[in-house]
């Protein structure tokens, strides 16, 4: 039968391994330069042992993270930087919505998506930032943000918000996931912004979509 | 023994735990489930309350409870030749395309994970020596890995109910097994064929190791993993697989909802994944 049975483990790529497994060795295996061996720094640094660890890790992640040009490693680190959970790790995240690197913002929104739980600080910071493109991938954040505060979120944000594209962008996302709840704050923001055709259509759409 | 019983708390701190322990994510709908076999086990423990058991789990240096405990918290259930179609763009579709592009004499690899009790590894197993006639010039290895080290005993063992094998053609039961009272023993060269590991696909320590896959079947596992989790079992598979090796998932799941490095391929009998092969 040419079934085989592997002879023995696996084989593993212990021998082709350049850095040893530990904290140093890690650090340097992110500047290799094949892209599997840089994945597998990034995927192991998720293992982090204590906060200081989380902290040196997330700090060289985010380092190289803007410097790596395979896709494929990038998405590895951007697990790794949520998984890890360290509000200076979601920080530096949320800082690359900053960057003008298109790609690496839609995968830094991407990765934020993933885990709710960790990323919700960083998003109402983000939902209060002074830069009105920041606030706007924020509320595209939520758009499929499984957290039960989204719809409190935007409601929030619609009540106070002053720009246009900040406030169409949060009732886009409305129409698509607000209820009943929403609608005072939906009908106040058609009253403070009657000269901008588009809201009024979008809020009119948003109002239908969450009629009882 | 005083009533032993779980609080909200207790519940939340180990859901946190097992989480980060195994990337398995009880909801609250599962909380009789898990109260269950936390009360039965810090019983058997002798721990007296969950306090102390969950000490228990979080310092024992050989991690002998937290596997035991793992045994019982995940579900294994299947059947042979479960999800057939699957089994059917095998040997249709996929082998016939990775024996096209092999550029070496290398066996081509077959990694099963969850291996439960065996019963997909064997089908697959079967199937090639039935319907894949290649079988007879290339060689093939299957490597089945589970995180429940009791159920990969009973896969080795490799005894099945009748209700296991109900699905199967009972041609292939009448070759490949004989009756053992109610069950059906697999014969020794199918067990012989197939290699069974302990593996957690949530720890890199573990996962590291596999390397060089043509094919990787995971099915119906990571609907109990949340985004992240499911994620990075993704980007795991990634390193696993060979350039231009296959990904099956169970016919709930889609690879397009958790990672953007593979490939969609719409084969006649199945969709299923591929990683690139221009992947380095």
């Amino acid at each position: 039968m040419p079934l085989i049975k592997p002879g023995q483990t696996p084989p593993s790529d212990e021998e082709k391994r350049r850095w040893p497994r530990d904290a140093d060795g890690l650090l340097r295996a992110l500047d290799d330069s094949t892209p599997s061996a840089r994945r597998c720094s990034a995927r192991d640094m998720a293992n982090a042992e204590n906060d200081a660890q989380r902290a040196l890790f997330a700090a060289a992640l985010l380092a190289r993270l803007r410097s790596e040009h395979e896709v494929s490693v990038r998405e590895v680190m951007l697990t790794t930087l949520v998984r890890l959970g360290d509000i200076a790790a979601l920080s530096g995240l949320a800082d690359c919505l900053r960057t003008d690197d298109t790609t690496l913002r839609n995968e830094v929104i991407e990765a934020m998506r993933e885990a709710p739980a960790e990323t919700a600080p960083i998003i109402l910071e983000l939902l209060g930032d002074a830069e009105p493109s920041l606030r706007v991938f924020a509320v595209n954040i939520l758009e499929s943000f499984r957290h039960p505060d989204v719809e409190h979120w935007l409601i929030d944000l619609i009540s106070h918000e002053a720009n246009v594209n900040v406030c169409a962008s949060a009732v886009d996302v409305l129409c698509l996931t607000g209820s009943t709840a929403s609608r005072p704050a939906l009908l106040a923001l058609r009253q403070r912004f009657p000269e901008e055709p588009f809201l009024q259509f979008a809020i009119d759409l948003a109002l239908k979509r969450t009629a009882d | 023994m005083a009533d032993i019983s779980i609080s909200e708390q207790d519940f939340e701190k180990f859901r946190e735990f097992f989480y980060r322990k195994s990337g398995i994510q009880f909801d609250d709908s599962k909380r009789y489930f898990v109260d269950k076999r936390l009360i039965e086990r810090i019983e058997a423990t002798q721990s007296g309350s969950f306090r102390n058991y969950f000490m228990l789990l979080r310092v024992q240096a050989s991690n002998a409870e937290l596997q035991t405990l793992t045994n019982l918290m995940t579900v294994n259930e299947t059947y042979f030749f479960r999800e057939e179609y699957q089994f059917d763009s095998l040997v249709n579709s996929i082998l016939p395309e990775i024996v096209r592009l092999k550029q070496d004499q290398k066996p081509i690899r077959i990694w099963v994970i969850p291996s439960s009790s065996g019963e997909e590894a064997y089908s697959i197993a079967i199937k090639l020596l039935e319907c894949w006639p290649a079988i007879n010039e290339v060689d093939v290895e299957i490597i089945s890995s589970d995180i429940d080290t009791h159920i990969l005993g009973q896969a080795r063992q490799g005894l099945y109910s009748a209700r296991s094998v109900a699905q199967m053609p009972t041609r292939y039961l009448q070759q490949y097994f004989r009756r053992v009272g109610q069950n059906w023993q697999i014969c020794d060269a199918l067990r012989d064929a197939v290699e069974f590991t302990r593996v957690n696909l949530s720890d890199p320590s573990d996962t590291r190791a596999y390397r060089g896959f043509d094919v990787v079947f995971c099915r119906n596992l990571l609907i109990y993993f949340d985004d992240i989790s499911r994620k990075a079992a993704a980007e795991t598979f990634y390193d696993a697989l060979n350039p231009g090796g296959f990904i099956c998932l169970g016919h709930s799941e889609s690879m397009s909802r958790m990672s953007s490095l593979f490939r969609v391929r719409k084969f006649p009998d199945a969709i299923v994944y591929q990683k690139p092969l221009e992947a380095r």
